[in-house]
């Protein structure tokens, strides 16, 4: 009796004392010495742009919840931290310094506008982060400040700037199109994507004339202005980066001028993002738009026609009740590729992922990326499409596409510089 | 010359949506002297109430306009009783906080109440399809926005000038220690007002939902040049918001035809080369 009262104590103490024993939250698994894997991620989530941040930070919760499910990075379990970057430079830049500082993240994901990725790249190697962007587009973030400055800590997962010149892979075999303007984005993503339609086309058609350009700000809500502009110079096609509720307004208020009836196509940059193909679907169903939009997004969701992509989207739509835009899908991966280098590198030390970055190649559900040593960009194909309706949809997508090889429209080093001014 | 033309219709209506957007602004400043900060937040709010009757509710266009005029006219009550009235007589610079604290609060209750992503409201039937103007089609939806703008300065003219309210009005505007002697309840007067000036907040926000997102940021976005418009105009001087709206939005869209590189900067330079010639505004006394 008495040893039994004896062994009952000696349990009850073992028991109080496991807390003391074992860190707070830490799982006994985890192999590099942390209680959790801190992912800090930014994306815009309020304003006319918030829907890119939404899906940023359904893309990343998604992951890590998969991850943590099949028990982790190398048995550590991943926490996520979302936070507004208001589209403001200054506000990502303090935002990264909390997420690192304070907070601890491990990594960083995310970011919308090229400005703050453009303010943070500096940044990270006093932070002694890798920061994973998966949406902001500047040719600059990768080409300056990785290939020339040599700040390694930035990758990116999602396609840059590059990839709006798939417009002149649309127009060059149609000779009847000549004249082109554009309704541009009035910052560096406007200008560098004007830029480089023009400079990619002049390659394929020498003929091709750029008869009219105009320049709307951020929070533009009238573009009436400006697509009276360029339509006085009666161009055949329209070139438009505007993007998320800008680029429905921009698209609504075009067809109020009727502009549809003079053109003969609309290219988009970004309009296959699904809430912009959301806002349009009204109007792409009464096929008023008369087949000649076309878009293009840093990955479309009907695109790879792959088992892996349908079970992605299945899955998205299955825990958001929406389907997955392209930041969702970047953010999605990039989380991925950070577990992936994680296992091969065994460590959590920036310098040691980012060696295991190198060479990596990895299937997505944008397909296959491949890791571009020289300036830290995963290299993936993503089509160009018209704006369609098909009933197996609950929103318009992107039909008739066409699937330039990313070889072909990428931009290589040793990088010349790109004009990013009007 | 028909691209002149073109270009300058367009430029009235975008004149008559900023005419709606800073008569508000004006107004209220002219009579309370408070510089609303929040009122492109009303403006917003405006929007949102729009969107929730014609656009989720479905009721008809109209009625949903007068609706969400009707609830921010309440939420302006609740602001100027509940709130500015007590700051007064304090330095302008309590008013800007109290304002500005209004912009986060109302920011973040429609993010709480509407979420963060846009929203698009469907274009009602008789706001579509274009006139033929000049060899272009002039879109039916900017006629309106003309007719609607010019029937407000009319409306408005007509408010201030021709009835006992807006002699009132006037009256407490010029001196209100006299005004009160005579019998005029002021604090009242001051509500009505402050109603008047959000409804017309509401008005810019709620005709702006066929053709426009709503999303949280939108009346920030909007203040910034009502401001510059009132300024042009002179501070609370209504003539002055108007004939400055007419330039603002004109000269707007001339220079994004013919300096379309200096588009982002073109209405600073409009205010800047006002304010060098004239620094009390067009119309101020």
């Amino acid at each position: 009796m008495k040893r039994r009262r004896w062994i009952l104590a000696g349990v009850s103490g073992l028991a109080l004392l496991v807390p003391f024993v074992t860190p707070p939250g830490a799982d006994a698994q985890c192999a590099l010495g942390v209680p959790v894997i801190r992912v800090g991620v930014q994306g815009s989530s309020s304003g006319a742009h918030a829907d890119y941040g939404r899906q940023i930070q359904m893309g990343a919760t998604m992951a890590v919840e998969e991850i943590n499910a099949a028990g982790g990075v190398l048995g550590c379990k991943l926490e996520m931290k979302f936070v507004d970057e208001e589209l403001k430079p200054a506000s990502a830049v303090k935002n990264a310094r909390y997420l690192v500082t304070e907070w601890g993240a491990h990594f960083l994901v995310g970011v919308d506008s090229s400005g703050s990725a453009m303010a943070i790249g500096p940044v990270l190697p006093e932070l002694k982060r890798i920061h994973f962007f998966t949406h902001a587009a500047t040719h600059r973030l990768t080409e300056e400040l990785v290939a020339q400055k040599g700040i390694q800590e930035i990758v990116r997962v999602s396609v840059p700037v590059y990839q709006e010149s798939l417009a002149a892979w649309v127009f060059k075999d149609r000779p009847e199109i000549k004249r082109f303007a554009t309704i541009g984005a009035d910052y560096e993503y406007g200008y560098s994507t004007w830029n480089l339609f023009k400079e990619t086309m002049k390659k394929f058609r020498p003929d091709a004339e750029f008869v009219a350009a105009a320049w709307a700000p951020f929070w533009t809500m009238d573009f009436s202005p400006h697509i009276a502009a360029v339509m006085a110079q009666k161009p055949d096609a329209i070139i438009a980066t505007p993007w998320a509720g800008e680029a429905v307004m921009l698209l609504r208020q075009a067809l109020l001028q009727g502009v549809f009836d003079k053109i003969q196509v609309w290219f988009q940059g970004m309009g296959g993002s699904v809430d912009v193909l959301e806002g349009i679907t009204r109007e792409v169903q009464q096929d008023k738009f008369k087949g000649k939009l076309w878009a293009t997004a840093r990955y479309i969701h009907n695109w790879p026609d792959t088992p892996e992509n349908k079970a992605f989207n299945e899955r998205f739509d299955k825990r958001w009740g929406r389907l997955p835009n392209y930041s969702a899908e970047t953010t999605y991966s990039a989380i991925y590729i950070a577990k992936a280098a994680v296992e091969k590198a065994k460590s959590l030390e920036t310098p040691k992922v980012l060696e295991a970055l190198k060479g990596m190649q990895i299937q997505t559900p944008a397909g296959l990326r491949v890791f571009r040593e020289e300036d830290h960009q995963f290299v993936y194909n993503v089509p160009a499409g018209r704006v369609v309706w098909d009933p197996k949809y609950p929103i318009a997508v992107l039909g008739d596409l066409k699937v330039v090889p990313a070889k072909d429209y990428y931009r290589y080093p040793p990088f010349t510089p790109v004009a990013a001014t009007k | 010359m028909d691209t002149i033309l073109f270009q300058g219709l367009i430029g009235l209506s975008l004149a008559m949506y900023l005419w709606l957007l800073s008569a508000g602004l004006t107004i209220i400043f002219g009579v309370l002297g408070v510089l609303n900060f929040a009122h492109g937040s009303l403006f917003m709010v405006g929007a949102y109430l729009a969107y929730t009757f014609y656009g989720m509710l479905e009721l008809p266009f109209w009625l949903a306009t007068l609706l969400s005029l009707l609830g921010v006219a309440l939420l302006g009550l609740v602001m100027e009783w509940g709130f500015l009235r007590r700051i007064y007589d304090l330095d302008h610079a309590y008013q800007l906080l109290l304002t500005f604290g209004f912009i986060l609060i109302l920011d973040d209750a429609v993010k709480l109440i509407w979420g963060g992503v846009f929203k698009i409201p469907p274009i009602p039937p008789f706001l579509e399809g274009a006139w033929p103007v000049a060899g272009r089609l002039f879109p039916v939806y900017n006629v309106f926005l003309i007719a609607v703008g010019l029937a407000v300065a009319v409306g408005l003219w007509l408010l201030f000038e021709r009835t006992w309210w807006g002699r009132t009005v006037r009256a407490t505007a010029s001196d209100r220690e006299m005004a009160n002697a005579i019998g005029v309840n002021v604090p009242r007067v001051f509500s009505g007002v402050f109603m008047v000036g959000a409804a017309l907040a509401a008005l810019g926000g709620a005709l702006g939902t066929p053709v426009r997102v709503v999303a949280p940021g939108i009346g920030a976005a909007m203040i910034i040049q009502a401001f510059i418009i009132t300024v042009i105009g002179g501070l609370g001087n209504l003539k002055g918001a108007f004939v400055s709206s007419l330039l603002v939005g004109v000269l707007s869209a001339y220079g994004t035809l013919f300096f379309p590189v200096f588009e982002l900067f073109f209405i600073f330079v409009i205010m800047a080369v006002v304010l060098l010639v004239r620094p009390q505004g067009l119309f101020a006394r």
